[in-house]
């Protein structure tokens, strides 16, 4: 029988009681209602489920639930609280601003239909955490070669989201 | 009581504003349809029959309320391509009011009166522009009599009307009454009809007609602005509630188990471990078999479980995806469905030509692979009332077929749009995806039901976008000018609208013909003689059980299989003639839109003017050689042109896209930014069908499915793309979501060809393809005598 987890997704403590093989995604999803990751492929070749664990990203579809008791789990939900927390400024008031990839995303209009773009985004906040100010050519390598496979965007925003990285590391170093 | 109707005497025949109500609170102006009588009761077996002198049952296409907002309601759906910020602004430049102002409601087949596709802009703004229109008269009406000002003294901006000295807003004209305002429409409603070529009546949904008066471009302010998409900000910060996001009280989810081969009949259905998986039930009609539970990844193990002990009847008809021109050849052709030019005229061109080039050009099957597989949620309650949520790109049609389906009255059926990965036209003609499954399973087990399609079942068993075959044939005279050019087109079925649910379970669903057709517009009138013919044929395996390989249509569909082989053919005459690709395309037209189109772009890609191939040509070799080439399509009043530049390792086979310059001319551009994204998208599309993409399948089932079997291009594979863009206030409206996907393919052909001196007649242009090509080995077709 399923035993009760202690999960910290975006900075609040969850109790549930998944089966423990249950892959991460199925739990922010159905049992928490936090719908920014979403399912693509299920197997770890698209993106689309993509979020931070102890800030790096992870695919949520394959990572079992019970491997990231006791880490710091972050959706798209989540990402103004942490840049609020980054700037040292409080979080979660009506006022907290939205992190620069999400306002970049926003400004550069990069959504076609979006359904990728959640896993984007945090592709786009773990490169800039490692490398602050990327040329187009390390955004490109970012989003492809790294393991465990390229983000896919079939609407063909690729080009929209190197604009919104660029934009949103100058806003970041601002 | 009706308000002043003579002031619409002028322009508009058969409006009629009424004020219905004085109220205490609030107020607002309705806009509603005008029903020709009789259009629904004839068309949909005697339900009542709204006409212009009764209230519409349908909800209104706008609402202009007293607070200043304005709703605006379509049928039509946001499919990714900006719709719902191009629907604001045209109606907001009719009304003369800012396009924030607006508030869209769209796709719920209850909540918006016009039904229709959504596959493109032109339609359904055609509808919203006048829409606005008739409202903007309406509301200069009102303003007039309240202003005590005649109509044409009045002036509006951003929604304030001024005249006389004196102002009111259209909040205000409307505060403490409701009146309503009849629009005359026409048109067909969704219906399951064999009578038409797809299956399903009513594509274009309900059209606004007469002619009311527009807003002349050269007045526009919000139209040609970059006005940002509505929802973009919800999808950046997860508000978004997206169709996969409905949960329901009671809900099932559901994992569907699909038969083993594409022509397989269930023989058993593998036993359900009711201690692993304690919540767990099969669910089965005929060959639908499904695994339901509370809990979702309960619903999926268990149905893995169950997979693997079902057993399928063995099942092979497929020609195996490398015999698929072999097939396709072989069928027995007879009449072409379509045809355009003079059999005999061309024929005597040949005769009189002085080099005759003949080329055959393949596709393969390809599929539109969102990157969120089908989902779909239903809820057939037991007095029938059924409910389904969905992000079809076709809510009437789909609510028509659900009805079909289940034997259901058409208004006892909802569909509720929300959205969802983007279609590319699977969703077009309203078939396809889980809605079937959906119903099906929710009438069964009595609860709502959720069913996610996996990726791997969404690459095998959604419809796909067939293969082509073209045999083409140009003629040039004793200058190098094309004298005659004679295509034939071959293709299976690309319009199969039927629900898989519905195939498989054994349920009523609709029935389409396979008919191929020329979907070029023709760009090269110079060319004094041509004909093209356009041959179709059924799904491949059509006769199996579950329909064999359901053709769809797919992003610029045919124009796209076709202008690849034209255009290629242009290349090699072209190359023939000893003329630069541009130079020769310009000399066979006259349609100066293209001309200034094509002279732009190529200025842009700083295009230096000489024959292809390119001197350095070379097709062996570990050093790269380099080349660039052009494609242009003509579209749906859109003048494109794509200038790609390619590097091809002959070593390797390895194809790398470097730059590519995509220019365009479709009359009045509506906003500059998201046209910029819709070109580059569309581009980064065409160009991973030209190099990656490819549908393959052995005698039994398709075998590329998942993204390591089925590629698409990634980040690193983009180019540099530079974008061209003039827009003019003369021509209307043209068609900025599709095209850019067909130009890839041929542009990145000819700079192919223009690298290695081999023309490649086939896609897409794998490392392994390309070795085969320039080892002289792939099949050679092409004749110069």
């Amino acid at each position: 029988m399923a035993s009760e987890l202690t999960l910290t997704v975006n900075g609040a403590t969850h109790v549930v009681s998944p089966a423990p093989e249950t892959p991460l995604l199925y739990v922010l999803r159905n049992d928490l209602k936090l719908t920014g990751p979403r399912l693509g492929c299920g197997i770890a070749q698209c993106g689309a489920c993509a979020v931070l664990v102890d800030g790096q990203e992870i695919r949520a579809c394959i990572t079992p639930v019970v491997s990231v008791v006791g880490k710091r789990v972050t959706t798209i939900e989540g990402l103004p609280a942490v840049w609020a927390a980054e700037q040292g400024v409080g979080q979660s008031d009506a006022g907290t601003p939205l992190h620069p990839v999400q306002q970049a995303w926003i400004d550069e209009q990069v959504p076609q239909c979006g359904y990728c773009q959640s896993g984007m985004m945090i592709a786009a906040v773990d490169l800039l955490a490692k490398n602050p100010d990327p040329t187009v050519a390390q955004i490109k390598d970012a989003f492809t070669n790294t393991p465990p496979s390229p983000h896919l965007c079939r609407c063909g925003t690729y080009a929209a989201i190197i604009d919104a990285v660029r934009r949103a590391a100058k806003a970041m170093k601002a | 009581m009706p308000v002043s109707p003579d002031a619409f005497r002028d322009s508009i025949i058969s409006t009629a504003l009424t004020r219905r109500a004085f109220v205490m609170a609030g107020g607002a102006l309705f806009v509603s349809l005008g029903l020709p009588r009789g259009l629904f009761g004839a068309a949909s077996g005697g339900q009542s029959a709204p006409d212009a002198t009764s209230p519409s049952p349908i909800a209104s296409w706008l609402e202009i309320r007293d607070d200043n907002t304005i709703l605006v309601r379509t049928g039509r759906a946001e499919i990714g391509t900006g719709m719902s910020g191009f629907y604001a602004q045209t109606i907001a430049e009719e009304l003369r009011v800012r396009p924030d102002a607006i508030t869209l409601l769209m796709g719920d087949t209850d909540r918006t009166p016009d039904g229709g596709y959504s596959a493109g802009f032109l339609t359904g703004a055609a509808n919203l522009r006048k829409v606005g229109a008739y409202t903007y008269q309406a509301l200069l009406t009102l303003a007039a009599t309240q202003l005590g000002v005649p109509a044409s003294a009045l002036t509006v901006t951003d929604g304030i009307v001024a005249g006389g000295g004196k102002t009111i807003s259209y909040g205000q004209l409307v505060r403490g009454q409701q009146f309503d305002l009849q629009i005359p429409v026409t048109g067909k409603p969704a219906k399951v009809d064999a009578a038409e070529p797809w299956g399903v009546s009513g594509l274009d949904g309900l059209v606004v007609t007469g002619d009311p008066p527009l807003k002349p471009m050269s007045e526009y302010t919000v139209i040609g602005t970059s006005f940002p998409m509505p929802g973009t900000p919800d999808k950046v910060t997860g508000k978004t509630q997206w169709s996969c996001d409905v949960t329901l009280p009671g809900m099932l989810h559901a994992r569907m188990v699909r038969p083993d081969a594409l022509g397989s009949t269930l023989i058993s259905v593998g036993a359900l471990d009711r201690k692993q998986f304690p919540a767990a039930e099969i669910v089965r009609k005929a060959n639908l078999v499904a695994v339901v539970s509370p809990s979702e990844w309960e619903a999926v193990s268990a149905a893995q479980s169950v997979a693997a002990g079902t057993k399928w009847t063995a099942w092979t008809g497929l020609p195996g995806s490398e015999g698929l021109t072999r097939a396709i050849r072989a069928h027995a052709w007879g009449k072409p469905d379509d045809s355009r030019g003079d059999a005999a005229s061309a024929t005597a061109a040949f005769s009189r030509a002085t080099k005759t080039i003949a080329a055959t050009y393949e596709q393969p099957y390809v599929r539109h692979v969102p990157i969120g597989p089908f989902v779909a949620v239903a809820d057939v309650q037991r007095d029938g009332m059924t409910t389904v949520w969905t992000h079809s790109a076709n809510s009437q049609g789909i609510r028509a077929q659900i009805a079909h389906m289940l034997d259901r009255p058409l208004e006892r059926v909802v569909v509720r749009w929300l959205p969802h990965a983007a279609q590319f036209g699977r969703g077009t003609h309203a078939g396809d995806g889980a809605e079937a499954d959906a119903a099906i399973l929710s009438q069964l087990t009595g609860r709502p039901v959720r069913v996610q399609w996996t990726l791997q079942e969404d690459f095998a068993w959604s419809g796909a976008s067939p293969g082509w075959l073209s045999d083409l044939k140009a003629g040039l005279d004793a200058d190098g000018r094309l004298l005659v050019v004679q295509s034939a087109f071959y293709s299976p079925h690309m319009f199969d609208s039927r629900m898989l649910g519905a195939i498989l379970a054994g349920l009523p669903g609709s029935a389409s013909r396979p008919r191929n057709w020329i979907a070029t517009e023709w760009p090269y009138d110079k060319i004094p003689h041509r004909l093209e013919q356009a041959f179709g044929m059924p799904n491949i395996a059509a006769d199996s059980a579950n329909g064999g390989l359901r053709g769809n249509i797919m992003r610029t569909p045919g124009q796209r299989q076709q202008n690849f082989a034209l255009e290629g053919l242009i290349t090699e005459a072209a190359a023939a003639a000893r003329v630069d690709p541009i130079q020769f395309r310009i000399q066979h037209t006259t349609d100066q839109r293209l001309i200034d189109v094509i002279n732009a772009t190529a200025k842009a890609a700083r295009w230096e003017s000489r024959p292809s191939p390119n001197p350095a040509a070379r097709r062996t070799g570990a050093e790269p050689v380099h080349g660039r080439g052009v494609g242009i399509i003509v579209r749906t009043n859109g003048y494109w042109v794509g200038i790609a530049e390619v590097t091809v390792t002959p070593a390797t086979g390895a194809v790398q896209v470097t730059r590519f310059t995509i220019g365009v001319e479709c009359g009045k551009i509506i906003n500059p930014r998201q046209l910029d994204r819709c070109m580059k998208g569309g581009l980064v599309m065409g160009l991973s069908e030209a190099l990656k993409e490819e549908v393959t399948f052995d005698s039994s089932r398709v075998t590329s499915t998942d993204w390591s079997s089925y590629r698409i291009l990634t980040m690193a594979e983009m180019p540099e793309i530079e974008v061209v863009q003039m827009s003019r206030d003369d021509k209307g409206f043209g068609a900025g979501g599709e095209a850019p996907n067909a130009l890839g393919p041929p542009a990145v052909a000819a700079a192919f060809f223009d690298a290695t001196g081999v023309h490649p007649r086939r896609i897409p242009l794998t490392p392994s393809y390309v070795k085969t090509l320039l080892n002289g080995g792939a099949r050679r077709t092409s004749k110069s005598a």
